[in-house]
């Protein structure tokens, strides 16, 4: 995903997807984000890559209703305003060192057992090695331990694909709102 | 609101719970009030309907280290904001039993209330009337003595008709589910339309919770609330007799002074001891009021018993209130599991209303399912999935304790660790209660039937009250027994911590001490 245009992500108090392209605001939902190519703030490409693909794994759709532009956003927010279920977890902020040394220890992971980058594996070799980090570190894990990186970035992808308007509305459930979410992601 | 610069009557540390509920009664009684929130601030246009958004109420100021076999999950128990964690509680108000306040007499286990059941009925029944819960109090056949619930009880949808079947096949009791929400109009609050955003605010007033109900009354009576104010320190007199007031930094991060008459610390149950702690002088080098060497012992943590099922029904999960539709306190006796080596008090909250994501989404109850399996299990809980959760009560254990870090905040103030592990047979009653719901739901029909790991619910103790100062904190109102203008409120005041949620009994300790402050003022305070 090249960063074609000069663009930057202003990070409101409450996690508003807002980005300036070119001196304009654009509101978009992650999944448009992403179409859009909106440039990263705080993932590099190769690790976009490979979270990507993982939440393909996690849950399929995932990627294009914009998880990696989701997580970036958050991020990039002040801990405070930060809205990722990590916070629950135990694990204290800044919270990129755990994702970004988690992708790298998956990606490491696969190289090691296959040869080739995560995102290179076939898709039952990407199952395989989910399923493992599910339950344990693998020989030779290097980040945060496998099987809560694991569980985070799956309810991470739960989180943008049917934590939103749209996506409980697709289990057939009525949202019900009070005062609906004021970000696209949350239509 | 201006912060006044003069001193004050009563400077309140914490808009939670307690904190707006003492502010509301101490203001209506006359006193000028100020609460210092660390928070930031927040209206009902602000509670957004959304799993996502409303992680925003959890705690998110300076860490809580914590470790410990069970730690007390500081950061989904804690709130963070005007209202603190009430502002995301499930309105789940069951009174304490008498045997509650009595356990170390009755059965020589844990510790001693210094009031009884009776010394807080009154008040119980008095928070009832001002805050409204629907309940039926005939079905509630384990109810103490209390005045009828004065709103018609939560209706019943059918997830709560599905599981109740199994409890009517083992031959137990359910009753709906006693809930501090609107199933009425209640003093100009509207009707709940159960539609399962609890846990995200209240902004249509249905729930009771601090934007509602108590800060309403207190800002009518002309209490301040100073919000993104972090206190740091508790100011005591030379003598170390009594407080003077507090240090706190303002959201410029300025360090600001506001003297009081009466300190009330409502800052939940780590924080209070943590600034008790911080606030150490020559005069109470141990702590601030910590001549008992308990402040921050006795922590306790309800343990959760999740059970899950998926049924051919149609159990439109999504439609209640997060804490659930129905109650059962079959188990509420202290030995009903000793076999299992257990120990302590119970209650299933049954037919909770349930999202697709977040810690206590449907998603979440199955973490061992990926890709496309995760779809197909999403598309068939959205229709069939029932839970319940039974509030285990926890022994309370001395080494379990708040203390201080040697990291530091941003302020300078040492952060507080809290340390957990649940005590054994408190451990055992979890095991054979998640063994009790297995059963039901497989009475119940279910053709799936799984259980949750143990998950901590509600912080309480940490600065306990009693009769005796050599082993509490405070007395019987929340004053600490070595400086009676310090007042301590919320669940750190529980000895025990019940097998019951713990909102209803922090807001009848705090309107017992409100009353008492108010009649022996001129005695309390310097």
């Amino acid at each position: 995903m090249p960063q074609t245009r000069r663009a930057f992500i202003r990070t409101t108090g409450i996690g508003l997807l807002s980005f300036y392209v070119a001196g304009c605001k654009l509101e978009l939902t992650p999944g448009e984000a992403r179409q859009q190519e909106i440039p990263f703030q705080v993932l590099q490409l190769d690790q976009v890559r490979i979270l990507e693909a993982f939440g393909e794994v996690l849950l399929p759709g995932s990627a294009a209703a914009g998880l990696a532009h989701f997580i970036d956003h958050q991020l990039n927010a002040a801990p405070a305003d930060q809205l990722l279920m990590i916070k629950y977890l135990g694990v204290d902020p800044p919270f990129t060192a755990f994702y970004t040394q988690g992708l790298e220890a998956l990606n490491d992971t696969a190289k090691s057992a296959h040869g080739v980058q995560f995102f290179e594996l076939s898709v039952d070799q990407k199952a395989a090695l989910t399923g493992q980090i599910a339950l344990a570190n693998p020989d030779g894990w290097a980040g945060p331990p496998a099987p809560l990186f694991y569980f985070v970035l799956r309810n991470d992808a739960v989180d943008v694909f049917y934590g939103t308007k749209q996506g409980i509305e697709s289990l057939g459930i009525p949202y019900m709102a009070h005062i609906e979410p004021p970000s696209r992601w949350g239509e | 609101m201006t912060l006044p610069t003069e001193k004050v009557d009563v400077v309140i540390v914490g808009s939670g719970a307690a904190g707006s509920a003492i502010a509301a009664k101490l203001a209506a009684g006359g006193k000028q009030v100020v609460i210092l929130e660390a928070g930031p601030e927040r209206g009902n246009p602000d509670l957004i309907s959304s799993g996502i958004w409303a992680r925003r109420l959890k705690w998110s100021g300076e860490p809580v280290l914590e470790d410990g076999e069970n730690p007390v999950g500081h950061v989904f128990n804690a709130g963070y904001g005007i209202g603190g964690s009430a502002m995301h509680h499930f309105a789940v108000w069951p009174r304490f039993h008498e045997e509650d306040f009595e356990m170390r007499s009755l059965y020589d286990r844990g510790l001693d209330w210094p009031i009884s059941y009776a010394d807080l009925q009154a008040h119980y029944d008095q928070v009832q009337r001002e805050s409204g819960i629907a309940g039926d109090a005939e079905k509630e056949i384990w109810r103490p003595p209390a005045q009828p619930y004065p709103m018609p009880p939560v209706p019943r949808f059918a997830q709560g008709a599905v599981i109740a079947r199994g409890f009517e096949k083992l031959g137990m009791h359910t009753a709906p589910l006693p809930l501090a929400v609107t199933t009425r109009e209640y003093n100009g609050r509207e009707v709940c339309i159960w539609d399962g955003w609890c846990a995200a605010g209240c902004p249509i007033g249905a729930l009771a919770n601090p934007l509602t109900t108590d800060l309403p009354i207190a800002f009518t009576h002309g209490a301040v609330l100073q919000a993104n104010a972090t206190v740091s320190r508790i100011l005591s007199s030379d003598t170390g007799e009594f407080v003077t007031g507090v240090e706190f930094h303002d959201e410029a991060g300025e360090i600001r002074q506001l003297m009081a008459d009466l300190v009330v610390l409502a800052a939940f149950t780590v924080q209070n001891p943590r600034l008790m702690l911080a606030s150490a002088n020559d005069k109470h080098p141990a702590g601030l009021a910590n001549s008992s060497g308990l402040i921050g012992k006795f922590i306790m943590s309800h343990s959760a018993a999740l059970v899950y099922g998926l049924f051919d029904e149609n159990t439109s999960c999504h439609l209640g209130a997060v804490g659930g539709q129905l109650v059962n306190q079959d188990g509420y006796g202290k030995n009903t599991h000793t076999d299992a080596g257990a120990f302590g008090s119970y209650q299933w909250m049954i037919a909770p209303a349930v999202k697709p994501n977040d810690l206590l989404g449907m998603a979440t109850t199955r973490p061992d399912l990926f890709g496309n399996d995760l779809h197909s299990f999403m598309q068939d809980a959205a229709h069939g999935f029932a839970g319940m959760t039974a509030v285990i009560e926890d022994l309370p254990l001395a080494e379990n304790a708040v203390t201080l870090s040697s990291t530091l905040d941003r302020f300078g103030t040492p952060l507080a660790r809290v340390t957990h592990t649940t005590q054994t047979r408190s451990k055992s009653l979890w095991q054979a209660v998640l063994e009790e719901g297995r059963a039901i739901f497989e009475a119940a029909g279910a053709r799936e039937v799984w259980t949750g790991p143990q998950a901590a619910m509600h912080i309480m103790g940490g600065t306990i009250m009693g009769q005796d100062p050599a082993h509490s904190v405070c007395n019987t109102y929340g004053q600490a027994h070595d400086i009676p203008n310090l007042v301590i409120a919320g669940a750190g005041l529980f000895p025990t911590s019940a097998g019951v949620n713990p909102t209803f009994t922090i807001h009848a300790l705090a309107a017992r001490s409100s009353e008492h402050l108010l009649n022996h003022w001129n005695s309390i305070v310097q």
